[in-house]
């Protein structure tokens, strides 16, 4: 039995594990546990959030009764480590942080990932603007791959990885849709606790894909139940927008100061224009789009047999909110069920969860079904069997399409919408009688009409996937057991996308189905030794091999066109389908071992080695090179309990200091050693192919990472003050790039190996303890994560000096010297002080002024400038928890401190006339700036003076004076898209993340009578409320182009979302 | 052992192909770019067509124009693998040879033409760690052009086996060698400035049974596209508020008109506003107005002229014969020879009567469209061939022949300054029609040297800058 020191009650859930083993237990409600021991040496971790972790040998002992004492921290406790291993914090040579399963399903996402934010320190999460469970890129400790693509953390379930596959989907015109990442999948219910390993000392052990850290995912069993064993979770929330551009108000559709409708393509007054730069919305009385005819149609159903006949204009008013109505407000809702039950002999978990979600933009949905069993028995004392199985089925009939383009509706309300537009007119989507063939919109020149788009061109999804595993342990010795593993990780995905006619992209609609298929297969056997040498020393390890098999398969068949309208059919194809395919598969064969020496528990050193063997570095048969697909790579830690050696001030209660070097191993995609002829688009029935634009290299090598790791983890006061610094240092080298290639080459990349990025930076976690009232039951929690990481390129390879690793508005660059994440691009020509520069100011006067030509605009500079960087300066993380009784309150704000961020929402909602910022010079109206007299003669307000100086001779310079139009210079300002200078913002931002409420019963009110034990209601929220500069958007976002998500860019992204609702849980 | 060789080798796609999977997209590709600029720029810089809507291209704040030339070295790649592949057959595939020679020519010319000194001998080698090749001068690409022309045309031969995959002849190597010699005469024209060619050109007009030309319409090296998607005519595709921001230009308009040139049926719609009210009537644009005054224009967008049926299918139509005889992706046309051969026999550089060429240009122009030469049309004063200003009256007809040929009426204005092309009032490039595209910013981040070196020697990367044989 376990008791709390201070009240010597029975202590639940306390978990107890043989140490240097996977095995172990947790206390029931009462306190009681029972657990078979390998060995009389065995030593039991008994831990416990907010109590002193304790280490008890068992020798002769049956039973053994452990008072734990309360801790005002929980860092000293037992943290799950490399291939599910756990491990006494108070040892290990490495920093690593985790979030509990009630910090993952009260204030929940619907993407586990991006449950990181603000929460570990060193973290970064950017999620992708899809409205509904997109994808979340998760980066740890900065950047280390120039392979944009590369720089994700690994994810494992209970000791062996899955996939994380982020499966792009361009190929085909638009259609950019964000289906999610893998890890996004995974049942937040179902998980115990999330453990990040950030550094390549906690992950060597893992092998190639660790080097950017690994979230270690140990998943709820059913061990140490004691009665019915039913717990529930039901989770409520709504959603709605967080934050929409500022609109002006004041101009609706059209040019000129003109609009009138009449066929929306140019047949009435400006009414083929979509942009809002038309007459003021004073309830003029004009033909619009909406307003009804003799004949009783709208003008708009322009279609109709005879035409829809003589409109009666309608007053032209704005509609503030019209984008703001259209959104929705969202829904989610996330019920769980979990029955466990467990004896001496084994344990089981049962759980099923169902999420259904509502998205805020209209007419998307998500479903998710996930069931696990999670269940162990012991055959015999020695011989031990566990599986733990997931089927997750996901389904959504609509995920809205993203990037800048007619299919993303933010394209058409951001930038190209009315002010005028009553968004209920837009209901009604198709034209009376031609309903599946003829949309109704306000401009048929360009747009599809939003809620056609929405509820006619779907992209749907449906993914089925089963994780599971199978575990059997055989103690052979007192000190030595063996194990063996296998997880399989398969997912078959389809995806379904319905484009109707009069669609403007696809006239005669299209159907695509795409159908992947993911399986990831590891196999693992394991023996681990745990031996106490002697009073002072133990020693414990593990051995073994790794297989890993993983394949992809893929299947794109396309209908271009199809026949019958609202039939959606490969077989009503009206031309021959276009199809593609690709398969791949990779095998990675492993071997290594670790070690642990601890001298008194005061000082422990851990030494770790593993060689791969990597398919994907293997040459082809018949290919001849020098590649070499065998790599080794290895890692060793030492870490100090400084506290128990010296004599530390009484105020300081704890102190240890841990160092670490580690390397990590990388291999690349399959298939890079040969260089194929891929298929293009037929020319009816004539093939045509083209060479792979990706030139192979038969000399690769593997990637090796390698990184230092300083750290000191120091308690004051009881432990009521916690500090926990870290100082790591990461070279790699040798990566593997696809270096890009001048056009000219004829070539796109070239693989090769190449560079050395550095990542330094410092971590630093504070746990605080302000206010603790045991006598009233109050305590204040306070927990702040900080981090700052900086990426340098050290190196490119020979010969190059500067690298592109993305080109997407701007050009993201790596050049030597300079820092990972730098975006380049054109900027604004000013005046110089360097008398080499055509705008040489000799005088000194006008330095630093921007040039405009005698047109007066803007001049763009002719090379490409450094115009920011989408990397924090820093982030941090400030979490605060009051609890009274039963009661506690908790809210998390996450801080981003610097870089940039590019908006086009900004560019083009400029340029369209719609933003706030276009009312600046069109007070009155319009001037033609064709004609300078009438221009000369204008009012203040009426134009526009861009600020800065026109060079009148060599060297010579004088104010600007020329006067554009409002509708000239919100194009001007970027040139007609070409320079980005002036839509750069620095991307700092405050974010309210999280809010909880919660309020436990106490178990006494329910009585003997009413089964509900642990009953919580929670109140919570996500993402309140945000505080940032730019002007417009939510700067933590990013664009997806063709699977790979570009960060600091924004790409009329759907607007984010803030989160609010319920939480109850309770058992039975 | 473990069966890695194996597991990597790629069982997708294969790692050789033949010849003639290869050539239909170096056909296709490069023709549906070259279109698609012309639409976009060509078209108006040459002022067959004025914006209405978004009219920065028009006013000459061009931005970067990269398409020629990413299609250009992206398609050059497989034509060097088409040659190779032919190379290394046994026997030597020399009609693929030729076309790979034929086809690399065509594209380097629209490159150099477009943008002056580019990658040329040093182009296309990446697999020989030739990573940043570096800019040839105007005068060298050109040589290597003329070289390679007239050595395919000694390379092709019907007994030098069939052509296969071949989407703009039907493997009709005839047509491949007379395409090849009638460029000659263009790019031969082209540097006459530079360079004497008299004698060049004489020697291929001379002997035609050695250097066969063009001979008639049916000759035209030109694409006719597919009634369906994905291989219609480039246009077809657009948004109709895409197409319909592109006007017949003033300049062409007023031009026909005056000519009583039935041609302008073909180009261009009569207004909707005169059709609705059963007076058809054709209004042109200005060029290079500002966006206000370029929409507004003549009442708006119903009292200006669309472009012609041909190119752009209203609705759910479908293409008829007669829209793909005329909508087709044209590389050079049995007219545009007879105009060069017009003016080279005007400029004394070939013996033959320069009326008579002329004559031809136009007739085969108006056949092109299924037209006939209306009577009186080529007697009338602004038409009927006079010796004091037979150029001008050459360039002019040329320029209506060559509408909607890609690139070329641009280049060969440039050379020729025939027709008068003025800027529009609101034009922002100082009273300068354009001259050159700039490079692409891409090279500026992946070759950087060998761009830097080239602007050195050639003058600012600006659309102001003349290239070599426009100096």
């Amino acid at each position: 039995k376990v008791v709390s020191s201070e009240a010597g009650e029975g202590l639940p859930g306390v978990s107890i594990v043989v140490k240097g083993t996977a095995t172990g237990t947790t206390s029931r409600n009462d306190g009681t546990y029972s657990l078979t021991v390998p060995n009389k040496s065995a030593v039991l971790i008994y831990s416990f959030i907010g109590f002193e972790a304790k280490e008890v040998s068992v020798g002769n002992q049956t039973t053994i009764n452990v008072s734990l004492t309360p801790s005002t921290q929980a860092l000293n406790e037992v943290v799950v480590t490399a291939l599910g291993i756990s491990k006494q914090q108070r040892n290990l040579g490495y920093v690593t942080q985790k979030i509990d399963n009630s910090a993952l399903v009260q204030a929940r996402e619907t993407n586990l990932v991006s449950q990181l934010a603000g929460k570990i320190a060193g973290v970064t999460v950017v999620n992708s603007p899809s409205g509904i469970g997109g994808s979340s890129r998760v980066t740890i400790r900065g950047e280390k791959s120039l392979n944009i693509n590369g720089n994700q953390p690994l994810f494992v379930i209970d000791g062996l990885p899955i996939n994380n596959n982020f499966v792009g989907s361009s190929g085909r015109n638009n259609q950019d849709a964000d289906y999610g990442n893998g890890a996004g999948f995974i049942n937040p219910d179902d998980v115990e606790t999330m453990t990040v390993l950030k550094g390549a000392s906690a992950t060597a052990l893992y092998g190639s894909r660790a080097a950017n850290g690994v979230v270690v995912i140990t998943t709820k069993s059913g061990k140490g139940t004691k009665g019915i064993g039913v717990s529930v979770n039901s989770n409520l929330t709504f959603e709605s927008v967080l934050r929409l551009p500022d609109y002006q108000n004041v101009y609706g559709q059209g040019l000129n100061g003109e609009f009138s409708f009449q066929d929306g393509s140019g047949g009435g007054l400006r009414d083929g224009v979509d942009e809002s730069w038309g007459p003021k919305m004073d309830g003029r009385l004009l033909v619009q789009h909406d307003s009804p005819t003799d004949k009783g149609y709208r003008a708009g159903d322009t279609r109709v047999p005879g035409g829809p006949g003589v409109a009666t204009p309608t007053p032209f008013v704005a509609h503030p909110d019209n984008i703001r109505d259209f959104f929705e407000t969202g829904r989610i809702m996330t019920n769980n069920v979990a029955v466990t039950g467990s004896n001496d002999k084994g344990d089981f978990r049962l759980s099923f969860t169902n999420l259904a979600q509502k998205g805020y933009v209209p007419n998307t949905d998500l479903t998710r079904n996930s069931f696990n069993l999670n269940a162990g028995y012991k055959l015999t004392d020695r011989f031990t069997a566990r599986t733990n199985v997931s089927y997750i089925r996901n389904h959504s009939d609509n995920r809205p399409n993203l990037s800048y383009g007619t299919e993303n509706i933010m394209y058409l309300l951001n930038c190209w919408w009315g002010r005028h537009i009553d968004m209920k007119s837009m209901q009604n989507y198709w034209q009376p009688g031609l309903e599946d063939i003829q949309q109704f919109n306000f401009n048929y020149n360009y747009h599809d009409n939003p809620y056609f788009n929405l509820y006619e061109n779907t992209n749907g999804q449906d993914v089925n996937r089963v994780i599971g595993n199978v575990t059997l342990a055989y103690q052979l010795t007192d000190w030595l057991s063996v194990q063996g593993r296998t997880q399989v990780d398969y997912q078959d995905e389809l995806r379904t996308r319905r484009r109707a006619f009069s669609t403007q992209r696809y006239p005669y609609g299209s159907y695509r189905r795409e159908a992947v298929k993911t399986l990831e297969r590891n196999t693992d056997l394991l023996f681990l030794v745990d031996k106490r040498i002697n009073e002072s020393f133990t020693l414990s390890g593990t051995a073994g091999g790794n297989q890993r098999l993983n394949t992809y398969d893929y299947v794109d068949n396309f209908a271009p066109q199809l026949t019958v309208p609202g039939v959606y059919s490969l077989n009503n194809s009206r031309v021959p389908l276009e199809y593609r395919q690709e398969q791949n598969e990779r095998r990675i064969n492993s071997l290594f071992a670790s070690g642990q020496l601890t001298y008194q528990d005061k000082l422990t050193l851990e030494l770790t080695g593993r060689n791969d063997w990597s398919s994907t570095l293997t040459l082809p048969t018949g290919v001849v090179g020098n590649a070499d697909n065998s790599y080794f790579y290895w890692s060793g830690t030492l870490s100090a309990v400084v506290s128990d050696w010296v004599k530390m001030p009484s105020w300081v209660s704890f102190a240890k200091v841990r160092a670490g070097y580690a390397q990590v191993g990388n291999d690349t995609e399959p298939y890079q050693f040969s260089q194929p002829y891929n298929p293009g688009t037929p020319w009816g029935t004539t093939p045509t192919f083209g060479e792979s634009t990706r030139i192979p290299n038969l000399s690769l090598k593997p990637e090796i990472s390698s990184s230092q790791e300083y750290g000191v983890d120091i308690r004051f006061l009881k432990n009521r003050v916690g500090l926990d610094v870290t100082y790591y240092n990461t070279i790699s080298r040798n990566q593997i790039i696809f270096l890009p290639l001048s056009g000219t080459t004829g070539y796109s990349q070239i693989v090769q190996n190449a560079g050395r990025i550095q990542n330094s930076g410092v971590e630093v976690m504070l746990n605080l303890t302000p206010v603790r009232l045991d006598n009233v039951g109050f305590r204040w929690d306070m927990n702040v994560n900080f981090s700052r990481n900086r990426s340098k390129v050290l190196e490119l390879a020979n010969g190059v000096s500067t690298y592109e690793l993305a080109d997407r508005y701007f050009s993201v660059q790596a050049r030597v010297n300079e820092r990972m994440g730098d975006m380049y691009g054109y900027a604004y020509e000013r005046v110089s002080s360097d008398p080499r520069s055509p705008y040489y100011d000799p005088t000194g006067q006008y330095v630093g002024q921007m040039v405009t030509t005698t047109d007066g605009r803007p001049i763009s500079t002719t090379d490409l400038k450094k115009l920011g960087n989408y990397n924090p300066d820093w982030l941090a993380g400030i979490n605060n928890s009051l609890t009274y009784k039963g009661f506690n309150l908790s809210f998390l704000f996450d801080i981003r401190k610097g870089g940039e961020v590019y908006s086009h929402t900004y560019v083009v909602g400029r340029e369209a006339g719609q933003l706030v910022e276009t009312l600046q010079g069109r007070e009155t109206g319009y001037y033609d700036n064709s004609t300078d007299k009438e221009f000369k003669n204008a009012p203040e307000g009426t134009y526009y003076v861009v600020p800065g100086v026109v060079q009148t001779g060599e060297g010579q310079f004088a104010p600007n004076q020329r006067r554009i139009s409002a509708r000239e210079w919100h194009t001007a300002f970027t040139l007609g898209r070409r320079v980005l200078e002036g839509a750069i913002f620095d991307a700092s931002f405050t974010k309210l993340r999280e809010i909880k409420l919660g309020y436990s019963l106490p178990n006494s009110i329910m009585g003997k009578k009413l089964p509900f034990r642990n009953v919580t209601l929670s109140l919570v929220g996500r993402n309140l409320f945000l505080w940032t500069k730019v002007p417009h958007i939510d700067p933590e976002t990013s664009s997806v182009a063709g699977g790979t998500v570009i960060p600091g860019s924004e790409s009329v992204a759907i607007p984010s979302a803030r989160n609010y609702g319920v939480n109850l849980s309770f058992n039975l | 052992d473990n069966n890695f060789e194996e597991v990597n080798t790629n069982p997708n796609v294969p790692n050789t192909v033949t010849p003639d999977l290869l050539l239909p997209n170096i056909i296709r590709a490069p023709i549906n770019e070259n279109m698609g600029t012309a639409w976009g720029i060509g078209n108006s810089v040459m002022q067959y067509t004025a914006k209405i809507q978004f009219v920065n291209e028009d006013r000459y704040l061009w931005g970067e124009q990269n398409g020629i030339w990413n299609v250009t070295y992206s398609t050059l790649r497989e034509v060097q693998n088409m040659y190779n592949i032919a190379t290394n057959s046994s026997p030597v595939q020399k009609n693929y040879q030729a076309i790979a020679l034929i086809m690399k020519s065509w594209m380097m010319s629209l490159v150099t033409d477009a943008y002056g000194d580019a990658p040329y001998t040093e182009a296309i080698r990446g697999k020989d760690l030739m990573y940043f090749p570096k800019y040839d001068s105007q005068e060298t690409i050109y040589n290597g052009i003329l070289k390679d022309l007239a050595e395919a045309n000694g390379l092709l031969a019907p007994e030098n086996g069939a052509v296969n995959g071949d989407i703009l002849f039907g493997g009709d190597v005839m047509k491949w060698r007379k395409m090849a010699n009638s460029l000659r005469l263009r790019y031969l024209m082209r540097i006459s400035n530079k360079r004497d060619v008299k004698a060049d050109m004489q020697a291929i007009v001379g002997n035609q049974t050695a250097t066969p030309i063009f001979t008639s319409n049916s000759d035209n090296a030109a694409l006719r596209y597919l009634p369906t998607v994905p291989n219609q005519f480039p246009l077809y595709t657009s948004r109709v508020g895409s197409f319909d921001e592109f006007r017949l230009s003033k300049t062409l308009g007023d031009k026909l008109m005056q000519l009583n040139d039935p041609r302008l049926g073909i180009f261009a719609r009569p207004t909707v506003a005169s059709v609705a009210a059963g007076k058809p009537a054709y209004v042109g644009v200005p060029n290079g107005l500002d966006d206000n005054s370029a929409l507004t224009y003549n009442g708006g967008a119903q009292n200006v002229s669309r472009v012609g049926t041909n190119y752009y299918i209203d609705g759910f139509g479908t293409p008829t014969d007669a829209n793909l005889n005329i909508a087709k992706g044209i590389i050079m046309t049995y007219a545009e020879l007879q105009f060069i051969l017009a003016e080279a026999a005007q400029k004394k550089m070939i013996t033959g009567n320069a009326k008579e060429y002329y004559e031809k240009g136009i007739t085969a122009s108006f056949n092109y469209y299924a037209l006939d030469v209306p009577a009186g049309y080529l007697t009338q004063p602004d038409v009927a061939f006079a010796d004091a200003k037979a150029l001008e009256l050459i360039g002019t007809q040329k320029w209506i022949a060559l509408f909607y040929n890609g690139l070329e009426p641009w280049f060969d204005w440039r050379r020729t300054g025939f027709p008068a092309i003025k800027p529009g009032p609101s034009n922002l490039n100082q009273n300068r029609v354009p001259v050159r595209f700039t490079y692409p910013s891409s090279e500026l981040s992946l070759n950087k040297p060998s761009i830097d070196e080239a602007v050195q020697r050639q003058g600012p990367n600006d659309i102001n800058t003349s290239v070599w044989w426009d100096k």
